[in-house]
C-alpha cells in the first residue's frame, strides 16, 4: 500500500494571467486551422483503427509530446494519445491509489502493442523554484516508470523526461488548475 | 513636492525615443503610483522617505557635443542609477538656476550658492568632449554645504561607452558618500517570455539600457547564471529536446554545450575559477550535484543517493557552496564545501525553502521560502532566525552585498524588483509589464 500525502492548503491567489482568455483563444484558432490542415494524419492519434482486419486501413498509433504541443501551441488543447495522464498532490510524487487503475490500462495498452516505446514526461503546477520543479517532475515520471515496470513493462521501452512547472495545461491560479497541471503524460511511438 | 522619479525632461524622452532605449526596460510611471496589492505589501521608497536631494547638471560641451546628447545620454542614466540606489531624491532639472555651458564645472569656476538656493545637498557637474570614434567625460561629485569637491573622474572611450561611463561614475558617487562602491557597474540576466511565448535569456543592466537577447529557440530556457569575471553566462535549455547546460561568452557570443552520460542537466553555476561547473545532474528521478569539467567530464560527485539535490551558488571564494536538498523530506537550504564532504542544514523553519544565494560577503543567505505564497528571506550563514523581507522569487545579490533582485508577480505580470536589503525596501520594479521576467542574476562588477 502506498502511502498518500496531502498538498498543503492557503496559497494565495495573486489574480495573475490577464492574458489567459486571449491566449486561449489563440490557442484554439491555432488548433482549429492546424486541425483543417490536416486531411491526412500520418501519425494518428486515439486508439481507433488498432486490430484493423485484413483490408482495412491501419494507422501508427503515437501522439506528439508536450514541449512540440506546446511549440505548436496546441497544447492543453488536445493532449492525445492512448495512454491516460495521472496526477499527483502538491511537492509529491507518490503514485495516488485512484490512479492505479490509469496505470493497469496503460501498462494493458503497452502490453498490448509490444513494438510500442513510451515516454514518460513529469509535470508540475506553475509555482515555486524552476530548477527544484524539474528535478520533482524527474521523480513523478520515474514514479510511473516504476510503476510500470512492476507491471511486467520492460524498462528499455519506457524513458522519462521532465518539463518541471515550465508546460502547464492551464493557467489559471486555481486549487482545481494546479491539479491539472500536476501530471505525468505518457507520449507513444512505435506502435503499429 | 512630487518629483519625476527618473529625471524624464522632455530632451531625455526625446533622446531616449531617438535612441530606441529603453524599450524593454525603462519605468514610464512613478513606482510609488502603482497599485498596492492586498496581498503583496511592498514599501516602496518616494517622497516621504530620508533621501539626499542631488542636482545633476548637464555637461558642458568642450567640443563636439553640441546638441548635447552625449551629455543627456549620461546625465540620464546616471540619474536613473542614483534613484536607483535607494540614497538620492533628483531636484529636477527645471529648478536649476545656471546655464551648464556658460558657467565652469570645476571648483572655483560656479557659485555653490546657485546649488544651496534650490536645496541641493550634493550636485553632478561635469564636461564632455566628443567625436565620432572618441568620448572624455570629467565629472565631479561637489558637497555642496561644504563647497568641497568629494569625487572627479575622467572617463574615455567609444561613444557606444557613455551608458557604462556613468555606471561607473553613479558607483564612485555611492564610494564617494556611503564608503562603498554602488553596484551599476554589472549586468543582469533574465528569463523573459516578452514578445512572445517562449522563456528565453537576456541580459541587461540594472538601468535597462544594453538589452541583449542570449537565446532565440522556441523551447525552453532557464536559471541563467554568470561566472565571477562576467565572461560566461550559464543556463539550462531544452534546446536538443531534452535539458542540458550551455556556456555563453559574452565576447565571442558563441558557447558549448555541457552535457554527461551520467544522467540530464537541470541546472548549474560556474565554480569561481571559471574551469569548472556544479551541476544539477537527474537519473532514475534522483537529482544530485556534480562538479563537472567544461567536456562534461565528472570532477567530483558533490550529493549521493535517491533525494532532489539542485540550485547550487557558489560564495565569493568558491570554499562554500548553497543548493537545494530534500534530503529531510521538504526541500530545505544546505551548505557543504564544494570540495566534498558533509553537507549542514541551514533552515529549519518552513516547509518549501529553496533558490538559495550566498551573499558577497558570504555571511548570508538569501533564498525563496514558501511562507502563504512565496517570499524572500534572508538567514546567517549559519543559520539561526530567517528574516522574511518580500512576496517574490528566486533572489540574486548585487556584487556590493547591498541590494536583492528579484521577481515578482503583483498584477498578473512577473516583473524583475530591486530591494535595499538593509531597509528592506523595495525601490523599483526593473523590467515593464512586458512578458514574464522571471530568475533574475547579477553579475560581479564588470571591471575593477
Amino acid at each position: 500500500m502506498r502511502q498518500i500525502r496531502h498538498g498543503r492548503g492557503g496559497w494565495e491567489n495573486s489574480s495573475r494571467r490577464k492574458g489567459v482568455i486571449a491566449r486561449r483563444i489563440a490557442v484554439v484558432l491555432v488548433a482549429l486551422t492546424l486541425a483543417a490542415c490536416s486531411s491526412s494524419k500520418p501519425n494518428g492519434q486515439g486508439v481507433a483503427g488498432e486490430n484493423g482486419a485484413a483490408g482495412m486501413g491501419e494507422q501508427n498509433l503515437g501522439n506528439k509530446g508536450s514541449l512540440e504541443q506546446f511549440q505548436k501551441g496546441t497544447l492543453g488543447a488536445d493532449s492525445g494519445g492512448p495512454l491516460s495522464d495521472i496526477h499527483f498532490a502538491f511537492n509529491d510524487y507518490t503514485i495516488q491509489p485512484q490512479d492505479g487503475e490509469v496505470l493497469r490500462n496503460n501498462a494493458r495498452w503497452l502490453t498490448d502493442h509490444a513494438s510500442s516505446r513510451v515516454q514518460i514526461e513529469g509535470h508540475c503546477d506553475d509555482r515555486g523554484s524552476e530548477e527544484y520543479n524539474l528535478a520533482l517532475g524527474a521523480k513523478r515520471a520515474q514514479a510511473a516508470k516504476e510503476y510500470l515496470t512492476d507491471l511486467g513493462i520492460a524498462g528499455d521501452r519506457i524513458s522519462t523526461i521532465s518539463y518541471g512547472k515550465e508546460l502547464p495545461l492551464c493557467h489559471e491560479e486555481t486549487e482545481e488548475c494546479w491539479a491539472q497541471n500536476r501530471r505525468d503524460h505518457f507520449v507513444v511511438s512505435g506502435a503499429q | 513636492m512630487r518629483f519625476q522619479p527618473y529625471g524624464a525632461t522632455c530632451a531625455q524622452r526625446a533622446l531616449v525615443a531617438v535612441l530606441g532605449l529603453g524599450t524593454l526596460l525603462l519605468i514610464g510611471a512613478p513606482a510609488w503610483a502603482q497599485s498596492q496589492s492586498g496581498l503583496l505589501h511592498f514599501d516602496i521608497v518616494g517622497p516621504g522617505s530620508k533621501l539626499a536631494p542631488i542636482a545633476i547638471s548637464q555637461l558642458k560641451n568642450l567640443g563636439g557635443d553640441d546638441e548635447g546628447e552625449v551629455s543627456a545620454h549620461f546625465v540620464n542614466v546616471l540619474s536613473r542609477d542614483l534613484e536607483l540606489s535607494g540614497y538620492f531624491r533628483l531636484i529636477k532639472p527645471e529648478a536649476y538656476i545656471e546655464n551648464p555651458q556658460q558657467s565652469g564645472y570645476q571648483l572655483g569656476q560656479f557659485n555653490f550658492t546657485d546649488w544651496s538656493s534650490i536645496n541641493a545637498e550634493f550636485l553632478v557637474k561635469g564636461a564632455v568632449t566628443a567625436s565620432d570614434a572618441v568620448v572624455t567625460i570629467d565629472a565631479f561629485l561637489y558637497d555642496v554645504a561644504a563647497q568641497k569637491q568629494l569625487v572627479g573622474k575622467r572617463f574615455s572611450g567609444a561613444p557606444q561607452d557613455v551608458n557604462r561611463m556613468a555606471r561607473r561614475f553613479a558607483d564612485a558617487i555611492l564610494a564617494g558618500i556611503t564608503g562603498q562602491r554602488g553596484p551599476f557597474d554589472s549586468k543582469i540576466a533574465l528569463v523573459s517570455t516578452r514578445g512572445g511565448r517562449f522563456k528565453e535569456i537576456y541580459i541587461t543592466s540594472l538601468d535597462g539600457e544594453d538589452l541583449y537577447r542570449v537565446t532565440n529557440n522556441p523551447t525552453i530556457n532557464l536559471s541563467p547564471s554568470f561566472d565571477r569575471g562576467v565572461g560566461h553566462l550559464l543556463y539550462t535549455s531544452f534546446k536538443s529536446g531534452s535539458p542540458d547546460l550551455y556556456l555563453f561568452n559574452l565576447a565571442t557570443k558563441r558557447e558549448i554545450r555541457i552535457s554527461t552520460d551520467r544522467g540530464l542537466l537541470l541546472g548549474g553555476a560556474v565554480s569561481p575559477g571559471g574551469n569548472s561547473v556544479v551541476a544539477a545532474v537527474e537519473r532514475g528521478g534522483a537529482t544530485n550535484l556534480f562538479m563537472l569539467d567544461l567536456q562534461g567530464n565528472v570532477i567530483r560527485q558533490l550529493t549521493r543517493g535517491g533525494s532532489i539535490n539542485v540550485n547550487p551558488s557558489f560564495n565569493a571564494d568558491g570554499s562554500l557552496m548553497a543548493f537545494t536538498s530534500d534530503r529531510g523530506g521538504t526541500p530545505q537550504i544546505y551548505v557543504m564545501n564544494p570540495q566534498g564532504g558533509e553537507a549542514r542544514r541551514v533552515t529549519y523553519s518552513g516547509s518549501y525553502n529553496t533558490d538559495p544565494a550566498i551573499s558577497p560577503k558570504g555571511d548570508r543567505i538569501a533564498y525563496q521560502t514558501r511562507n502563504g505564497g512565496f517570499h524572500i528571506a534572508i538567514i546567517g550563514i549559519d543559520g539561526g532566525q530567517p528574516t522574511v523581507l518580500a512576496a517574490g522569487q528566486h533572489p540574486s545579490w548585487s556584487p556590493d552585498g547591498r541590494y536583492l533582485i528579484f521577481s515578482a508577480d503583483r498584477s498578473g505580470t512577473s516583473r524583475l524588483y530591486l530591494m535595499q536589503v538593509d531597509s528592506g525596501k523595495i525601490i523599483a520594479p526593473i523590467t515593464k509589464e512586458d512578458g514574464d521576467a522571471t530568475d533574475p542574476a547579477w553579475s560581479w562588477w564588470l571591471g575593477e
